[in-house]
């Protein structure tokens, strides 16, 4: 499997805050939700990947080569709260971003910024929506390969949401290209993500295929006597709620073959987070 | 192609997938030489992930019922019609089995069975 | 590397519309008091192209601009370009408008004056900005400010105390000797600067991060 981009045992070291060996993989014409809490270390991550942070150990490859600022032609970025001076207008930005980027469509962007609605108007008249969208296009009107996203939905109401996720299928129907973003709305990957990869307090906790996930990882629901005659090693987790106790499975099936419970649910990626990060 | 996907399932979306493009073969809804849109255009339709649909895609191959030309797409094979509704069937007999175990615990008759079995028919129609 | 150009530029007509009116208003009152003050153009272009800084600050421009290709190199070299040749620009343009105003106040044109004026302001913005760039990016426009007015405060001071105690008479000695090589002297000076600050500010911007 040929992968787009290679995260391989990044660490870096801060006084509050730790990212330890962090590794991940993402083949091509794949989508890689990345989720964790607040300060987990996504936005970290993700700035070790552009080299926006150059102090780390470790090694990122893109495109099969080790990073450097030449493959920036074909990487697209979308940042939580970098972007052009908002005095800028997005006629500023085409006029600009066509000297930046070989291939920058100039047709493809005012296309976007029609379909979206944006007005010539300098950047700091529009509402944190809008900003996204307009990041968002610029990001994709250079034809890259990668995009890296951080929270690129953020600010956006749901209708927005759904427009900014169909562009993402429409730009992973190119099997040469990949998407790599960042957010906390987790529906919006239960959707479309092929793979998630999840970090918490700077470490990765899993990366699997979003179908794994959904399919195989479940909810046990039982009481303490039943939780009593479990195996530690047949689940990840588990929490003492005030009537029960829930327990993260990794194989529905497995379980329910070895331990005959009635209650095995389907797993949220909501529900996955909280369970790995809260549970015991 | 229409394919109706339900979230809140129990059953895992790529068996939805791969379970109605069956039913549409053996109902001759998709014959035989039919090309299947790609796993990528079905992802973005139905809105999951794409190894949700190559899942789907690669088990129906395995069972035999498409097969892939690389390059050209998936196409629908000429299946064995009747060992599939024999599958199917199979699959009847087994939730129908259970159906009668309950039917038996509680002192349900045959009649009353079949009489359900008519009511629900006349409701698909 | 054009790109990066045209965003400067951009950026300078966005911030022109709120100084020309200042811009317009210093020069009537400069015309009215019979004074030549255009050679203000130049300053002025400093101050703008400061105020640049704030702007790329308040949306962290720089990170944003480290992801494009060549980012970091081009962010430094642009920025030089645009300022020096934006500061030649208006100070070539300050010569026609000083001969206007001289007209204007009917009085007789001093070209050497003029050009002795002229010469005075790119030196002095040119090594200003020489030594406040490197600052600016290794410590963020807030603090570069402070660290520079300290700076000046402080030269300002330990001159004052200076002139107490040592004879600076020997200085005027230093410069009628050296007056015919004066001028090439300044202009090697100032291209040595700019050159210094330029590869500071490349080294400090290869270095940073967000």
């Amino acid at each position: 499997m040929e992968y787009i981009l290679e995260v391989n045992n990044v660490s870096k070291k801060y006084d509050t805050f730790a990212l330890k060996d962090v590794s991940f993989k993402l083949p091509k014409g794949m989508i890689m939700g990345f989720i964790g809490e607040n300060g987990a270390g996504k936005t970290t991550t993700i700035k070790i990947i552009l080299d926006i942070i150059k102090t780390y150990e470790g090694n990122i490859k893109i495109f099969g080569q080790d990073k450097n600022t030449e493959l920036n032609k074909d990487i697209g970025v979308v940042l939580d709260d970098a972007f052009f001076p908002e005095i800028l207008t997005p006629k500023d930005i085409d006029i600009i971003m066509q000297d930046i980027y070989e291939n920058w469509d100039s047709k493809l962007y005012n296309d976007y910024l029609n379909k979206f609605n944006l007005q010539n108007k300098p950047i700091k008249t529009f509402s944190k929506g809008m900003r996204k969208k307009l990041e968002i296009i610029t990001a994709l009107s250079h034809h890259p390969k990668l995009l890296i996203l951080d929270e690129p939905t953020s600010g956006l109401d749901p209708v927005g949401r759904s427009e900014i996720i169909d562009i993402f299928q429409d730009f992973i129907q190119n099997e040469d290209c990949s998407i790599l973003f960042s957010t906390h709305i987790t529906t919006d990957l239960e959707h479309i993500a092929d793979y998630i990869t999840f970090i918490n307090n700077g470490e990765i906790v899993l990366s699997k295929t979003s179908d794994e996930i959904l399919n195989n990882f479940g909810i046990v629901k039982c009481s303490e006597k039943e939780f009593k005659k479990v195996d530690k090693k047949d689940y990840l987790k588990y929490r003492l709620n005030a009537c029960d106790y829930e327990l993260l499975v990794e194989n529905k099936k497995d379980f329910k073959k070895k331990y005959d419970f009635k209650i095995i649910d389907k797993i949220t990626l909501d529900e996955l987070m909280v369970m790995m990060i809260k549970g015991e | 192609m229409e394919i109706i996907i339900s979230n809140d399932s129990k059953i895992p979306i790529y068996e939805q997938i791969k379970e109605q493009i069956k039913s549409k073969i053996i109902t001759n809804d998709l014959k035989e030489g039919n090309i299947l849109p790609s796993i990528r255009t079905l992802a973005k339709d139905l809105r999951c992930s794409v190894i949700t649909t190559k899942n789907a895609y690669e088990e129906l191959e395995k069972e035999g019922y498409i097969k892939s030309m690389p390059g050209k797409g998936f196409f629908v094979c000429e299946i064995n019609k009747d060992l599939a509704k024999e599958e199917q069937l199979n699959k009847i007999e087994v939730l129908l089995d259970k159906a009668i175990d309950i039917a038996k615990i509680n002192g349900i008759t045959k009649k009353e069975i079949k009489e359900i079995i008519d009511i629900l028919y006349e409701e698909d129609k | 590397m054009l790109g990066f150009i045209k965003k400067e530029l951009l950026m300078i007509k966005g911030n022109f519309k709120s100084i020309w009116l200042i811009l317009i208003i210093y020069l009537l009152i400069g015309i009215f008091n019979k004074m030549d003050v255009s050679f203000i153009l130049p300053f002025i272009c400093t101050v703008i192209m400061i105020s640049t800084f704030s702007y790329d600050n308040l949306n962290s421009w720089d990170a944003y601009a480290f992801t494009l290709p060549n980012g970091r190199k081009n962010l430094v070299k642009s920025k030089y370009l645009v300022t020096i040749l934006t500061i030649l620009f208006f100070s070539i343009l300050s010569i026609p408008l000083s001969i206007l105003i001289t007209h204007l106040n009917n009085l007789p044109v001093n070209y050497l004056e003029i050009l002795v004026t002229l010469f005075g302001a790119i030196f002095g913005t040119l090594f200003i900005i020489s030594i406040m760039y490197p600052i600016i990016y290794k410590l963020g426009i807030e603090k570069a400010r402070i660290t520079i007015f300290v700076i000046i405060f402080g030269i300002a001071i330990v001159g004052a105390i200076l002139i107490q105690f040592v004879n600076f008479e020997f200085i005027p000695n230093i410069i009628s000797t050296l007056s015919n090589y004066l001028i090439p002297i300044l202009i090697i000076i100032l291209i040595l600067s700019v050159l210094i600050s330029y590869f500071i500010s490349l080294k400090i911007v290869s270095k940073k991060e967000y």
